[in-house]
């Protein structure tokens, strides 16, 4: 079978598939985790956000957080959540909210104002009332990355850079898929029995070209990236879901997010962060968090959300954020095809286990599904967790675990090249560029930095990119491509700063700009333009 | 005690504008914030390197097409050839030395191995003074192990562009293995302060005497010499053949070295040097810089007759911008800059960017300007002008010693 889109849900497909010992091809048309998997908070929901609105939605959520706590350690990292009541909010609504988190199953305590001020000290002190709930913080590349090996190491095969230019459908049956290479521009045909559409939002594009319509609303959300962790805990607004009322820690840095559009599915690929939205998400973030006012902000992004209309609503009113998986056979009369869409990054693996049942009910496999109890690799029992190393680890090889869990053995460290920091602010080494080269599929860096962090942290790639850069040229024996793709990987960071390009970030950039094109002259060696503008 | 000038900006336009000064017999205070530009300075000057995406070949007389609004312009195109003179003169007396003709441009080497043009290149660095006749056809690249800020693949790669017949050696001595026991300490800086006994000296010479094998010229990252030039000097005796040193990313050995001499310069003409403080306003009455109050005596401002600001472009905190507005965070004096966030900044990350051309606003003698006034005894000068653009134009380093010398001259004959 073959599964299309490499974000979490295709992953988590193709893992689930894998362990149900299928076949698997996953094909990707630009990297892993690119579309709204890569363009979201990370935050590992409670479910405590949609307990009022959408019941089902918060008990997936929460039902979902449990298991991956437990599967995906290496990925979370457990920070609990607070809902606070904002002088602005009513008060009531707490009561409301506790009640329905109570129905979902989902631990909800009313603490104290002083008690929040206490165990978060960013939160804004005019708070007047306050819940924990167990929201936590994910990095879903790391998580993306991890379901990929482990269907790999299941026998499934994955390819990014290559999409899907059209399927191949007989007598009502799709066939299998017509793939462009993008890194070498060659053509392939791949059959398998099963085509299972994970194409997060352009699911819709990929349906189109098996004949078959889904109602897509591409809802976006902005978010900011500020440059160092102002809070430890994840930070709700406890009121009914609105815009830039979420704040997570994560890694290094915090994210304040999002706001929700509803826009043009002709411009989903266009991912610009308008001076708008960062107005809107810095005016509420700083309600949430006074102290975001002063701190820098080192990025802007956006991702699409794929919301779905319900098939017994053609008018779009009713749309679900919930998960939608659609066999075309029964649908649409067509075999072979299976659309998996809606729900969320949380949901990624249920997802997974959705669309892997309609697959086997089709080929007749009775496998059980296993991937809410088997942990992934990196967060295997006996794995080091973060909190029980001790000094005998280097600050590479502590960051090491943290990103790769139990897979940092397989990082080379045993000589003194391996172990030199190439990023200092992330603790990336030699080694670990070289693991990441040539175990993860990376191709560039802007690959590179999704797996390893590089360049992610506060200085956001100032000298490590060129270090990176001049290691992978080596590592790969392509000079010339390591100078374009330091340019591209430069232009891609530009890309998010350049909508908060005031302050520190306005500085760096001119600093960014003082090293690569005044010290060393790489515009006088490349030309940007043309290039394709998604990585 | 009322100083004649008081410099706001250590850098190479604060530098050299005190320089300047204290050798005509000013008292001089310098108040300098830290780190400068010159830690991304691999020791070459630019006069004028581009113009409108084309290298120019002779920058004196590229001078004379410059618009109106440019630095240069300001002082006069048909002065810019005396005041270069002075500047070239002014590095050498304070023991850096360099080679180059302001009436034509040779190339310097980047740490990636691209040409780029340049007025002044430090002469124990590679230099190209015609790109038809290398100055060697062998070359061994010696690389040494474990050091990542010689991008050593781009830059054997860019060489051979150009024609040289490159050879890239790994070389490492027991002074570098042992340095790099701790992960991030294989930086330029580090390498200069272990690379400094004539004994860790003859073992890097060792190693290129046998590994050179039979190249005409050696080349090594420029990670000696922090203070002076002697260790340089020291490994070329030691060196059996002609031996070049390539600039690195930063830091930036040989501009640290360029800032130290300029400083000690200073200094020995009896210039006041005021490290890790800066400015933070000052008291205006009339068209008039009263005096300047500083983070560290902010009980005690410093008075003189004239005033300068060299304290940098954006990076150097020189200009700030928030949210709404780019401003001069000292003063507030007039800058040229647009009003709407949106324009001060492209897509595209190697486009020409209008930020970089922002600055604070000058009248024909670089005297700033505070809400369309003209402050009489202010001047600006360096990155934090208006009107050039280091980036795109190749005119930073120039632009800040031949404004910081003009400055002087108007400082010193009143006007």
């Amino acid at each position: 079978m073959i599964i299309v889109g490499g974000g979490a849900t295709g992953a988590g497909t193709a893992r689930d598939c894998a362990l149900r010992g299928l076949s698997v091809l996953l094909v990707e048309r630009n990297d892993y985790s690119t579309g709204a998997t890569g363009r979201n908070h990370g935050l590992m929901h409670s479910g405590a956000r949609y307990a009022v609105t959408d019941g089902e939605s918060a008990s997936e959520c929460i039902s979902e957080n449990m298991i991956l706590r437990r599967i995906a350690r290496h990925c979370v990292e457990e920070t609990d959540g607070l809902f606070i009541t904002l002088p602005e909010d009513d008060l009531q609504y707490q009561q409301t909210f506790v009640e329905a988190c109570q129905r979902a199953g989902i631990r909800a305590d009313v603490i104290d104002p002083a008690e929040a001020r206490r165990i978060e000290p960013a939160v804004n002190p005019d708070l007047i009332g306050a819940v924990r709930v167990p929201d936590a913080s994910i990095d879903p590349f790391r998580l993306t990355v991890a379901n990929l090996l482990d269907a790999r190491l299941h026998g499934a095969e994955t390819l990014n850079y290559h999409e899907v230019e059209g399927l191949i459908i007989n007598q009502q049956r799709v066939e299998g898929v017509k793939l462009l290479n993008k890194q070498d521009g060659s053509h392939v045909e791949v059959r398998g029995r099963v085509v299972v559409n994970a194409a997060g939002i352009w699911g819709q594009r990929i349906a189109q070209q098996a004949g078959v319509n889904i109602s897509m609303f591409p809802a976006r959300g902005a978010l900011l990236i500020f440059g160092h962790r102002v809070n430890n805990m994840v930070i709700n607004r406890c009121r009914r879901p609105a815009n830039a009322d979420i704040l997570v820690p994560d890694d290094t840095v915090c994210v304040i997010g999002t706001t929700s559009d509803r826009i043009p599915i002709e411009t989903v690929d266009d991912m610009r962060v308008t001076r708008e939205e960062v107005d809107v998400l810095l005016k509420e973030g700083i309600k949430i968090a006074p102290s975001l006012a002063t701190t820098r902000i080192i990025r802007a992004y956006a991702g699409v959300r794929p919301l779905v209309a319900s098939d017994d609503d053609p008018s779009g009113r009713s749309i679900s954020r919930g998960i939608v998986c659609l066999d075309h056979a029964k649908r649409d009369g067509l075999e072979g095809f299976i659309t998996i869409t809606g729900g969320k990054m949380m949901t990624y693996r249920l997802m997974g286990e959705i669309a892997t049942n309609a697959v086997c009910a089709k080929l007749g496999n009775t496998a059980p599904c296993v991937t809410a109890n088997q942990p992934l690799p990196g967060s295997e029992e006996g794995a080091p967790s973060q909190s029980d190393m001790t000094k005998r680890y280097s600050f590479g090889q502590r960051a090491a675990i943290g990103r790769h869990g139990s897979l940092a053995a397989r990082i080379e460290k045993d000589n003194d090249i391996d172990n030199a920091l190439v990023c200092e602010c992330e603790g990336v080494t030699v080694g670990e560029i070289k693991y990441a080269v040539h175990q993860l599929h990376v191709h560039n860096l802007v690959n590179l930095r999704r797996r390893t962090r590089v360049g992610m942290g506060t200085c956001q790639g100032k000298l490590c990119s060129c270090r990176a850069a001049s290691l992978m040229g080596e590592f790969r024996h392509d000079v010339k491509g390591a100078q374009e793709d330091l340019a591209a990987f430069l232009d891609e960071r530009w890309k998010g700063m350049r909508p908060v390009a005031w302050g520190d970030t306005l500085r760096e950039a001119q600093l960014t700009a003082a090293i690569y094109e005044g010290l060393c002259g790489l515009d006088k060696a490349v030309n940007l333009q043309g290039k394709e503008d998604v990585q | 005690m009322r100083m004649d000038t008081v410099i706001m900006g250590g850098g190479l336009s604060g530098l050299t504008c005190g320089i300047a000064l204290a050798k005509r017999g000013q008292r001089v205070t310098i108040v300098a914030g830290g780190q400068s530009t010159l830690m991304f300075n691999g020791g070459s000057m630019e006069l004028l390197g581009n113009i409108d995406g084309q290298d120019v070949t002779n920058p004196l007389q590229a001078i004379t097409t410059l618009p109106q609004n440019h630095p240069y312009s300001k002082i006069g195109a048909n002065r810019i050839a005396e005041i270069a003179d002075e500047a070239k003169q002014l590095l050498a007396d304070a023991g850096i030395n360099m080679a180059g003709d302001a009436t034509a441009n040779h190339w310097r080497i980047t740490p990636m191995g691209i040409a780029k043009p340049a007025w002044l290149t430090l002469s124990e660095n590679l230099r190209i003074d015609d790109l038809n006749q290398l100055p060697a056809k062998r070359v061994a690249l010696m690389c040494i192990r474990g050091y990542f800020d010689q991008p050593n693949g781009m830059l054997a790669q860019g060489l051979r562009d150009l024609g040289f017949d490159v050879q890239a050696i790994e070389f490492t001595t027991d002074d570098i293995t042992s340095l790099r026991r701790s992960p991030s300490e294989m930086r330029a800086t580090s390498l200069a302060k272990h690379l400094v006994s004539n004994n860790a000296l003859q073992r890097v010479a060792d190693q290129i005497n046998s590994l050179a094998g039979d190249a005409d010229m050696v080349l090594l990252p420029s990670v000696l010499g922090q203070t002076d030039d002697n260790d340089i000097v020291t490994l070329q005796r030691l060196c059996n053949k002609p031996l070049r040193l390539v600039a690195t990313l930063p830091p930036a050995v040989a501009g640290m070295r360029m800032q130290t001499l300029l400083r000690h310069y200073f200094k020995m003409l009896g210039g006041n040097y005021l490290t890790g403080d800066s400015a933070i306003g000052g008291n205006f009455e009339g068209d008039k810089l009263l005096n300047v109050t500083t983070a560290k005596l902010a009980d005690m401002p410093l008075r003189a007759n004239n005033f300068v600001l060299a304290t940098g472009s954006f990076v150097s905190r020189g200009l700030a911008a928030n949210y709404e507005r780019v401003y001069e965070p000292v003063f507030d004096l007039d800058v040229d800059a647009d009003a709407d966030r949106e324009k001060w900044t492209r897509f595209g990350v190697l486009e020409p960017q209008a930020y970089s051309r922002y600055g604070v606003a000058t009248d024909d003698n670089l005297c700033c300007l505070k809400q369309g006034k003209t402050i009489g005894n202010l001047y600006a000068i360096g990155s934090i002008l208006s009107g050039h653009d280091a980036i795109k134009m190749g005119d930073g380093t120039g632009v800040s010693m031949l404004t910081a010398l003009a400055v002087a001259r108007n400082i010193l004959c009143g006007k």
